[in-house]
């Protein structure tokens, strides 16, 4: 089979869709953003195979556009892991190239989705461990830790509005909660971090990570604890 | 004992992942002890300052420059498999052949079904059906589906994926004893879920039992269908074989002997007649002489017995 002929249903059907939101919105029936996040994300479940089938046969625009249906995700995940749009961007950059290089070898074995989540939690898990060595080595260092939560500081909160006190405040406790979190090591924070700010379930946790459910659900208990610990006086 | 089972269990609880009994059971006991409720709204507590720290989006800024980022370098970068598809993989080789059966399964009911097999996915937001998009977005809109394999939710949101066969309606014509035409029927035959087009298939087929796939289809037809009137018909298609062909005279026999319907067996009694003397229908017709429930089979197969000559 010609390797074009698989790339004009994927143009057909997300034009169709796409146009369909158009008018939606337009109508204003429904809510436009989540509508249409709806869409692509639908989208991207329903077109994953045949786009990795293309992309396996080297077709760049099917892998781009495989990119595109997982690349939020991914940078979500790995800015507040590092707590720096650069890092992320960093992080986004290897592990795309990283399934680009090796999609060829993608059995189906597990989902797409799956399968890109453990690139990009490897990636996060050796990007923290270094971070973890460099602060054991220098304990007082400043830089680093000074850089962590710059983004948290530079994006206005939406929801304190026009109180600054309370805006303080909050950006305050988002410090701590994100000092306890470093306290923890790399991969209790990876499994708590998925579950709890990402919403995967534990079962997908443990897929990810390449282990079971059961040891998934004991790191989520190890982590609560020591946050619980590290963040006593707040409760 | 109990408080201590759910304290262990609590964060599990917050967290929606206990399997249904053991929620139920938590659920139970939070009813009656104010201890582990006042844990339950600390761990509760504790979850929402934790989502103090929030989840940014990223900002579209961001996702365009790290896309126009990727793009660059993805123009420059080879893929990896290119090389190591075109070496023998012994390991992918084997993968290839452990699913060899599954695939030529596959092939068959695709080749026969001229359309089954095109999987869709149907993701649901807040329970109601939001978007339906062939996965094959080529495939017409009028197929129809045909079953649901299967349905599971993507952990963590609420998205739904159902997969399932979807047949799109195509029309064969030719004679006889045009091969496709009698492979069809032959699939009709056995698959069709109407019994309508079964029978009507066995019908046709009965015409030409000559055929060993055809005379097969048709003994198939009267061990297994569930239709009575299917059942009968192969019956008659297989009548004129009972002499010549020993597999056509066990099957009558088997229908004789354990078929749920009087008038099928009555019909298999019959065209059994020209065996008769048959040691194995000897033996069944003694039996079913000797104690059938059916009063006009019982008669019947004494009447039989009866015109035999006696043996020592």
């Amino acid at each position: 089979m010609p390797a074009g002929a698989w790339v004009v249903p994927f143009a057909v059907g997300e034009g169709s869709l796409r146009e369909r939101d158009r008018r939606e919105e337009a109508s204003g029936t429904q809510d436009p953003t989540s509508r249409g996040l709806m869409a692509e994300r639908s989208l991207g479940r329903i077109d994953d195979t045949l786009l990795v089938r293309e992309a396996q046969r080297g077709n760049r625009v099917a892998f781009e556009e495989l990119v595109r249906h997982y690349d939020q995700a991914v940078l979500r995940l790995a800015m507040h892991l590092t707590g720096s749009e650069h890092e992320a961007q960093d992080i986004y950059q290897e592990a795309f190239l990283k399934a680009y290089k090796s999609v060829a070898n993608f059995r189906f074995e597990c989902s797409f989705y799956t399968w890109i989540y453990r690139i990009v939690t490897n990636l996060c898990l050796d990007h923290l461990r270094k971070k973890q060595v460099r602060k054991e080595e220098a304990p007082v260092a400043t830089d680093p830790t000074g850089e962590q939560y710059d983004v948290l500081e530079q994006v206005p909160d939406g929801r304190s509005g026009a109180n600054p006190e309370r805006d303080l405040m909050r950006r305050e406790l988002a410090g701590r909660i994100g000092r306890a979190l470093e306290k923890l090591t790399p991969r209790e924070r990876m499994v708590f971090e998925l579950r709890h700010y990402h919403g995967l379930k534990l079962r997908t946790v443990g897929e990810v990570l390449n282990t079971t459910e059961e040891t998934a659900k004991n790191t989520l208990f190890r982590a609560t604890q020591k946050l619980r610990g590290a963040l006593a006086d707040m409760r | 004992m109990k408080c201590e089972w759910v304290k262990e269990n609590i964060l599990l609880y917050v967290y929606n992942e206990l399997p249904d009994d053991a929620r139920y059971e938590l659920e139970q006991h939070l009813a009656r002890c104010s201890d582990c409720t006042a844990e339950l709204k600390s761990a509760r507590k504790f979850n929402a300052l934790l989502s103090e720290l929030p989840v940014e989006e990223p900002s579209p800024n961001l996702v365009a420059a790290s896309r126009m980022r990727l793009q660059e370098a993805l123009e420059t970068t080879q893929q990896g498999g290119f090389w190591q598809r075109l070496v023998f993989d012994p390991g992918a080789w084997l993968r290839q052949v452990r699913f060899a059966p599954a695939l030529a399964a596959a092939i068959f009911i695709v080749g026969f079904a001229c359309g089954i097999g095109a999987t869709y996915k149907v993701v649901t937001s807040g329970g109601g059906v939001s978007s339906v998009t062939s996965g094959a977005a080529s495939h017409p809109a009028e197929s129809s589906v045909t079953g649901i394999q299967s349905i599971s939710q993507e952990p963590g949101s609420n998205q739904v994926t159902i997969k399932y066969d979807t047949v799109s309606t195509q029309e064969a014509q030719g004679s006889l004893n045009d091969e496709r035409i009698q492979q069809l029927l032959l699939f009709a035959a056995r698959n069709n879920y109407n019994s309508g087009v079964r029978m009507d298939s066995v019908d046709l087929l009965t015409q030409q039992p000559n055929d060993t796939h055809v005379r097969e289809a048709l003994i198939g037809a009267l061990r297994y269908d569930s239709n009575p009137g299917v059942r009968l018909k192969a019956l008659d298609g297989l009548g004129a074989y009972v002499k010549s062909d020993p597999r056509v005279r066990d099957a009558l026999l088997e229908a004789l002997m354990s078929d749920s319907n009087p008038g099928v067996r009555t019909e298999a009694l019959h065209l059994l007649e020209p065996v008769r003397a048959d040691s194995s229908v000897r033996a069944v017709l003694q039996r079913l002489a000797e104690k059938d429930q059916n009063q006009y089979i019982k008669e019947q197969a004494r009447t039989l017995l009866s015109q035999l000559p006696e043996f020592d």
